[in-house]
């Protein structure tokens, strides 16, 4: 790399500019510490108003000196370009951070074992615990799943396989589907439960969390089907194979951690949803393992149950729990995201 | 004179029993979604007709939510409007800061760190919405609710900042709520834009640049105006997500019926999704119809919002390599 | 006003080039005299297009880019620290293979944007438009719909209509990266045709894989060649005359001769 560095005569003058821009970016700061402290001003509220303004200031100076008119232009660009997404950033941190820092003060493997079946409010975070919040939601995602992924995969094959003239109608209304609001799906079956006098349990939350999971499994299945070389299909089927033969033992086996992905993202959006299980189903404090009848609770209806308590043990509960559902969403998300590097790296290798 | 040319039905047939067995059973299958959509639609109108009958026109503009009364009057105005409000608020609020993550990633940092923070970006996209709330309400409503007074206090002649009554707090606002919604939305709309600013033709780019472009004058005499049509339709998929949104917003909403045009500071507001939350405890009978009347509403403004968003990003592509 | 004679001269003095660790070119020394047109022929991947790069700092876009020796553009080296990469690339215009007229402008639009894009005022723009297209040879047929988008032009057309748009900065050289490979032979001839007009008010610089283009535009001829596993370099480069007539080295009889390539 030594000769690389010496034979770039533009560095140079880019390292110069970088400087430039480095300690231009560092002078507001102590500035606007003497500008609110002379003039006894707000602090904070100083910062908010000063820092970007002058940060604008200074790397125009530098722009300029460095491009003219045009070196303005860039500066601003970038300076505005830092702020927004460090924005971004620090409010993700501000959700990470407020959960495990939160979330950790009730966690315990009590806390993720027992149930709160004779917790009040005011019991101590020594006792209790989502426990059944974490059966439940198994239970519920469970038998969604079931139900969605097979479903779901039918679709996608359907519609990459299929010479028919209604995939694109069939596209279409998983789209729609798609676009469904949580809440009309929990309302959906609240309907059906309404006129057909079924009670609600953990099988109706499940059937609430089906019109969710369905589209998402078979759009990012169709999209791993999709990434299979159809010269593959072709090679099978020019050996005398039967369609179905095709598809299952060579273009399944081919897409494997692409479908693997579709189902781990599916996973991932119903497991954090809340809206239509408030509507289909009934909370419960003890551990069930029965999803036709009772109540069930989740880990997202237990943070919804009890993050607008006034008491602080609870909100304390919720925070727990709200931290469990992270390690598991991002357990899920990154287990996903390892396939998916995986499977970008075959395709290419096949290409 | 020749004779017309015969042609030939190309069908890929007779199909052995099993890829019969396939394709039927996949077919099946598919045209569930279908099925599924119309049943949801079709249950959702039987229930919600007969309000929507006698309500009329102005279950979608009345400002009277009174299940109590003879005769029923159920209106979703203020919710309407408020649902509408915080969306557009979000979007306002989402759109500069998702623009400039793409931008930061696809443009201006080097490839790994590229790499690690769209990561960051879609991990946002992955917490859950309630998660979003636990976090809107107990530590982001205060930091919020201090911005918001800030506002007032020095910009509070603009109709938009100004407050009835100043002493009453910032809490549970239209402006909190629709700080929430861009959180939840800025994921949506970056992702969309990175993918479309890293699929660009980098001849456009090289062109522009051999001209003498600047970073500036490239991105917005080139880069934005070829990708302007694939982030319209990336901040449409956000919008669609923050109508709908519910439980983010559910406890850090003050809902009423009192309609709150644009008083964005103003403690009190209304959203759809969070109310039919609200309501559907103490329903019964007909105001229970009327929440599914509600949910109908909201289904078909996410569809249209929706449609138009795939529209706009499939159609026309001139971002695209080839 | 676009001037007619120009006496700038472009000079590769001892160009070296490289891919991170890897060196594509070695010693390169051309120049490249106002008024003329210099063919830059030999076989795929000796690193002409590479070596065009350096001539309007585009290279230094690659991460891994790396460059020793100089160029002078009317005896100031570009990439001396003084010098503004951005006001090269102004004075030095470029062409590239693929047609990328931006999509989202109108003829009219793309003609003018390269003065958009690097900031200068507009005096006199319809004016400054039909002058454009009138060097490249493409006014007759758009002089009607100038409003038009300008992808709506034929690959030929487009091509014609970038090289409006880089004449549009009144560049002192022209660089044309294989300018008609993805064209019909029609629209070949008649960009051929506009070379040798062009030359008349400014260097231009073309690599082309096709020979009897080089013979038929150019003035001068350099012929690259890059053998297994070495950088590339020029082997020859003299006249065009001499170069396809009377190469003094054996390889570039070779080539010429189409007898490798």
């Amino acid at each position: 790399m030594a000769r690389a560095l010496a034979n770039q005569p533009w560095r140079k003058a880019n390292n110069q500019r970088r400087f430039e821009i480095f300690i231009a970016s560092l002078i507001p700061l102590p500035l606007v510490a003497y500008i609110s402290i002379s003039q006894q001003l707000n602090p904070i509220l100083s910062f908010a108003a000063l820092f970007l303004p002058m940060q604008l200031i200074a790397a125009s100076i530098v722009g300029y000196h460095a491009y003219g008119r045009r070196g303005v232009g860039d500066a601003v660009l970038v300076v505005v370009t830092f702020f927004f997404s460090a924005f971004v950033l620090i409010l993700l941190l501000s959700v990470l951070s407020s959960v495990i820092i939160q979330g950790s003060r009730a966690i315990s493997w009590q806390f993720i074992s027992q149930n709160n079946v004779y917790v009040s409010p005011t019991t101590s975070l020594d006792y209790g615990g989502v426990g059944h919040a974490v059966v439940g939601t198994l239970i519920v995602v469970a038998i969604t799943t079931i139900a969605a992924v097979p479903l779901g995969l039918a679709m996608a094959v359907y519609l990459t396989q299929s010479q028919s003239k209604t995939r694109n109608l069939v596209r279409t209304f998983t789209q729609a589907l798609s676009g469904l609001p949580s809440v009309v799906s929990g309302l959906f079956i609240l309907s059906i439960i309404e006129s057909t006098h079924m009670g609600r349990s953990g099988f109706t939350g499940a059937l609430a969390l089906f019109p969710l999971m369905l589209p998402t499994v078979a759009r990012v299945a169709e999209e791993a089907l999709k990434l299979v070389p159809v010269d593959l299909r072709y090679a099978a089927l020019a050996l005398g194979a039967p369609n179905y033969r095709a598809f299952f033992q060579v273009i399944l086996p081919a897409a494997k951690s692409g479908l693997l992905t579709a189902l781990l993202l599916g996973l991932a959006r119903v497991v954090g949803e809340t809206a239509p299980l408030i509507l289909t189903m009934n909370p419960s404090s003890s551990t069930s393992l029965n999803p036709f009848s009772g109540g069930m609770s989740t880990l997202p209806t237990f943070i919804y149950n009890y993050l607008a308590s006034s008491y602080e043990t609870s909100q304390a509960r919720a925070w727990g729990a709200a931290l469990v559902l992270l390690i598991l969403v991002g357990f899920l998300f990154g287990l996903a995201r390892f396939l998916g590097k995986n499977k970008s790296i075959k395709s290419k290798a096949s290409k | 004179m020749s004779e017309p040319v015969q042609r030939r039905k190309l069908v890929a047939g007779p199909l052995s029993k099993g890829d019969k067995w396939f394709f039927r059973t996949t077919s099946v299958a598919a045209h569930f979604a279908f099925v599924l959509v119309a049943l949801v639609l079709a249950f959702l109108l039987m229930q919600a007709w007969p309000v929507l009958q006698s309500q009329g026109f102005g279950f979608i503009t009345g400002n009277t939510w009174a299940p109590d009364q003879k005769p029923i009057v159920l209106q979703l105005g203020p919710m309407l409007w408020g649902s509408l409000l915080i969306a557009f608020v979000g979007i306002l609020i989402a759109t500069p800061m998702a623009i400039s993550m793409a931008y930061l990633i696809v443009y201006m940092l080097p490839k790994r760190l590229a790499k690690v923070f769209t990561t960051l970006v879609d991990l946002l996209a992955a917490l859950p919405s309630v998660v979003i709330g636990l976090w809107g309400l107990l530590v982001f409503t205060p930091i919020a609710a201090t911005w918001a007074e800030v506002l007032n206090t020095y910009l509070g002649w603009i109709p938009i900042f100004h407050v009835n009554h100043a002493e009453n707090g910032f809490m549970r606002s239209p402006f909190i709520a629709g700080w929430i919604v861009a959180v939840m939305i800025v994921p949506i709309i970056t992702s969309v834009t990175r993918e479309i600013f890293s699929q660009l033709d980098g001849d456009l780019i090289n062109g522009a640049l051999a001209l003498g472009g600047s970073r500036l004058s490239t991105f917005r005499k080139v880069i934005l105006p070829t990708s302007s049509g694939g982030v319209v339709g990336g901040v449409l998929l956000g919008l669609g997500r923050a109508v709908g949104e519910t439980v983010a917003i559910f406890y850090v909403l003050n809902l009423t019926m009192d309609i709150n045009w644009a008083q964005l500071l103003e403690p009190h507001g209304g959203a759809v999704a969070s109310w039919i939350l609200a309501r559907f405890g103490e329903a019964t009978g007909t105001e229970k119809q009327g929440l599914m009347a509600a949910g109908l509403v909201l289904f078909v403004i996410t569809l249209i919002i929706n449609y138009l968003a795939n529209f706009i990003v499939n159609r026309a592509q001139p971002w695209r390599k080839n | 006003m676009t001037s007619l004679v120009t006496s700038s001269s472009l000079r590769a003095e001892n160009i070296s080039v490289w891919f991170g660790e890897r060196q594509v070119l070695k010693d390169v020394n051309l120049v490249f005299p106002a008024n003329q047109v210099t063919a830059l022929i030999g076989p795929s991947g000796c690193g002409k297009s590479t070596f065009l790069r350096t001539l309007n700092r585009m290279h230094e876009l690659i991460p891994s880019a790396g460059l020793a020796g100089a160029v002078y553009l009317n005896e100031q080296d570009i990439y001396s620290e003084a010098m503004d990469a951005v006001s090269v690339r102004i004075k030095v215009g470029m062409v590239f293979q693929k047609p990328n007229p931006f999509p989202t402008m109108s003829i009219k639009e793309n003609i003018l944007s390269g003065l958009k894009l690097s900031g200068r005022k507009i005096k006199d723009a319809d004016e400054l438009v039909e002058t454009s297209l009138r060097r490249a040879s493409i006014w007759n047929e758009v002089k009607d719909r100038l409003s038009d988008q300008a992808i709506s032009l034929s690959g030929g057309q487009q091509q014609r209509l970038c090289i409006a748009r880089s004449l549009a900065m009144d560049p002192e050289v022209l660089l044309m990266d294989e300018p008609c490979s993805a064209l019909d032979p029609g629209s070949t001839r008649r960009i051929e045709e506009t070379i040798s007009e062009l030359a008349e008010s400014m260097s231009i610089v073309i690599v082309t894989h096709n020979m009897q283009q080089a013979q038929r535009v150019s003035d001068q001829t350099a012929f690259f060649l890059a053998e297994e596993g070495m950088p590339g370099g020029v082997v020859e480069f003299g006249s065009t005359e001499q170069v396809f007539n009377g190469p003094i080295d054996q390889r570039t009889n070779d080539y010429v001769n189409g007898h490798f390539g």
